[in-house]
């Protein structure tokens, strides 16, 4: 028999990811899966991001999409994913995906286009408690967004900017229009973009670090999420929380990850 | 006659508890005087004892617009729909309100009213937070009967001894009732789903109690005749001010979480404790209010009285877990919020907070929580 593929779908806010995995020769590990496929398109939950996203993972190996055993989707826009067999919160599908790359993890910070999450991860991977930013884009994605423009540098750009800094320059508001005036402000009085970038990065730091508290942060601690491409976020973050903090190139992915996952364990209790 | 089935019983709890309007249109055209009456804790014997209708007035679902004016936008969606009904002209009808200021947003929100609906009959009740010594009793006894006077000079006669005997009678019976029905739909999820919970406990607010308790009677007494459940799903214990919002209440039913006890204020903390036995019925009434606890509203010298309520409540009812709603903008609740967690944690209770408004529109994160946290529980099954 050929071996089993699944597909997870991750519909965020501002982006879609998607991730085919194969069953592998059972090789002693738990999980004995492999990635074959991965997308991302930098579109989310409403346009054409979630049809675009499957049909380039499939594009990118030689599956089709009749060829998935099982197809979980997750995220903010996960109840409209035409294609998908079951739908999961993505709290559930970021437990199980960052637990398959990191055994060791208890701590999950996950920064998204406008949400935060912490997770904390019981025994054998499963969530075991959690808690969400609310209603407020302070700490997330958007938050860096609106910044990067205001002062006119890419997103990609900041944390080089960020490391480059030289004098500290405190964004004290945790609001997003607050702070983006505030921004405007320290612009007006000549100091520079690397502090005030470094600044920001802080500041987000900051309000995340007080949510990831309300759980209690265990070692390992893994982020994930877009900004954990953000080195000057993580670094921050690993400041203010007094311990390392480890990612994957894999971060924003975690979410379609744990989908495909979660996807493999309901076959398995579909066939039981 | 015939018996409604349980099914028919509950829809029409939900019809009443979804259209107060045509609920309280009802009475004014029966001849009945009805007076609204804001949160927390109002004597509503004294009402009834008057021969008019008490008609809950805890906000409602909508968008503040008029109400602006009159709050800065961090004052909590009970406080601020309240007026926003009566300047938008819903509770015209209405011969009087009786508007508590026991929290920090009501007192601004008493005077806020009294000033912007001047038309409007107006009681004001200070309730004590020393509520147990008898100075306490006294003062909480000084101020119902300033309620009392009022309320007869909108009846035009007076409240007698043997009539508020006779509301407290039909009020502890109602109250019996209520609280024999919540542990009879925990007990049976599968026949009344959290929305039907959630209605047959709000429209209570907005029935006559003795008609609330007849309907009610014949519905305990059909779900004390079912089999025993098998419920397959997860059982909650809801924390918090109000629980009746459709859209969440619909998210736990579609992740199989039965409501098995709540401490919700609009819910079993307004039935908890009966009034006493006391020769003087304005003596009883005030007794009540002395033995009232567990509520972040009251003063607690101890501090975590209620978090280990809930604790217990939650072990006592077989729940598996608790859904708090935490009220936007409530300082009490946001308060105590750390104390309560604590709590949980320590018995090993999984928990979520959800933050929640009257004015709330997208329910997509609380749906990723409630589904989030559904897994949870059964992981722990
Ligand atoms: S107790 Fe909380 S919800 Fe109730 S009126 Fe006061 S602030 Fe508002």
């Amino acid at each position: 028999m050929s071996a089993r593929t699944t597909m997870g779908i991750d519909i965020g806010s501002t982006a879609s990811k998607c991730i085919i995995l194969r069953e592998t020769p059972n090789d002693g590990r738990e999980n004995g899966r492999e990635i074959v496929s991965k997308a991302l398109i930098p579109f989310g939950a409403g346009t054409s991001g979630p049809v675009r996203v499957i049909d380039q993972a499939l594009a990118d190996c030689d599956y089709r999409k009749e060829d998935m055993a099982y197809i979980l989707a997750t995220g903010y826009g996960r109840n409209s994913v035409e294609a998908a067999n079951f739908e999961m919160s993505e709290l559930s599908c970021h437990a199980c995906g960052a637990y398959f790359l990191f055994p060791g993890v208890r701590t999950v910070i996950d920064i998204g286009g406008q949400d935060v999450k912490v997770l904390r991860i019981g025994k054998g991977g499963a969530l075991d408690t959690f808690v969400m930013n609310e209603k407020c884009a302070a700490g997330t994605g958007r938050f860096l967004e609106v910044m990067a423009r205001v002062l006119e540098v890419k997103l990609e750009d900041m944390a080089r900017l960020s490391a480059q800094s030289t004098e500290r320059v405190n964004i004290s508001s945790t609001c997003t229009v607050f702070a983006e005036s505030e921004v405007i402000s320290q612009l007006a009085r000549n100091k520079n973009k690397r502090d005030i970038i470094n600044g920001i990065h802080r500041s987000v730091a900051g309000r995340v670090a007080g949510l990831a508290r309300r759980v209690g942060v265990e070692k390992d601690v893994v982020m994930t999420g877009g900004v954990a491409q953000n080195s000057g976020v993580l670094l921050a973050l690993e400041n203010e929380l007094q311990t390392d903090i480890e990612t994957s190139p894999l971060s924003q992915y975690v979410g379609a990850l744990g989908a495909a996952l979660l996807a493999f364990r309901k076959l398995g209790s579909l066939e039981a | 006659m015939t018996m409604s089935t349980i099914g028919e019983l509950l829809n029409q709890f939900d019809m009443i508890a979804s259209n107060p309007k045509a609920q309280l249109e009802k009475y004014i055209a029966g001849g009945k005087q009805a007076i609204g009456c804001f949160p927390y804790y109002v004597p509503e014997e004294l009402v009834r004892a008057a021969d008019m209708v008490p008609f809950g007035v805890w906000g409602a679902e909508g968008t503040i617009n008029s109400a602006k004016k009159y709050f800065a936008p961090f004052y909590c969606t009970i406080a601020q729909m309240g007026l926003e009904l009566a300047l938008n002209g819903k509770l015209d009808k209405l011969s009087g309100v009786i508007m508590p200021s026991i929290c920090d947003t009501l007192r601004p929100l008493t005077q806020n009213f009294r000033s912007a609906i001047p038309q409007l009959p107006f009681i004001f009740l200070a309730h004590p937070q020393n509520r147990r010594a008898p100075y306490g009793v006294e003062y909480t006894k000084s101020q119902y009967g300033s309620v009392k006077q009022k309320l007869e000079a909108i009846a035009g006669k007076a409240i007698t001894d043997s009539a508020l005997k006779d509301a407290i009678r039909v009020y502890n019976e109602s109250r019996a009732a209520r609280r024999k029905f919540v542990k009879l739909a925990g007990q049976h999820p599968e026949s009344v789903s959290p929305i039907h919970r959630s209605a047959v406990l709000k429209s209570a607010y907005f029935m006559d109690k003795a008609e609330h308790t007849a309907l009610l009677t014949e519905l305990n007494s059909q779900l004390e005749a079912l089999p025993k459940s098998d419920w397959k799903g997860s059982k909650i214990l809801l924390s918090g001010i109000l629980a009746d919002s459709k859209n969440l209440l619909q998210i736990l039913a579609d992740h199989n979480m039965a409501v098995v006890a709540d401490d919700v204020a609009q819910q079993s903390r307004a039935f908890r404790l009966d009034v006493p036995e006391a020769d003087d019925p304005m003596t009883a009434l005030a007794l009540q209010f002395a033995g009232q606890d567990y509520d972040v509203l009251l003063y607690d010298p101890e501090l975590n009285k209620r978090p280990e309520h809930v604790v217990n409540l939650t072990r006592e009812n077989g729940a598996q877990g608790v859904v708090i709603l935490m009220m936007q903008f409530c300082d009490p609740e946001e308060m105590e919020y750390p104390s309560l967690k604590q709590a949980l944690d320590k018995a090993d209770i999984p928990s979520v907070s959800i933050g929640f408004d009257q004015q709330m529109r997208d329910f997509g994160q609380a749906r990723t929580q409630l589904q989030a946290f559904a897994d949870v529980l059964s992981s722990k099954r």
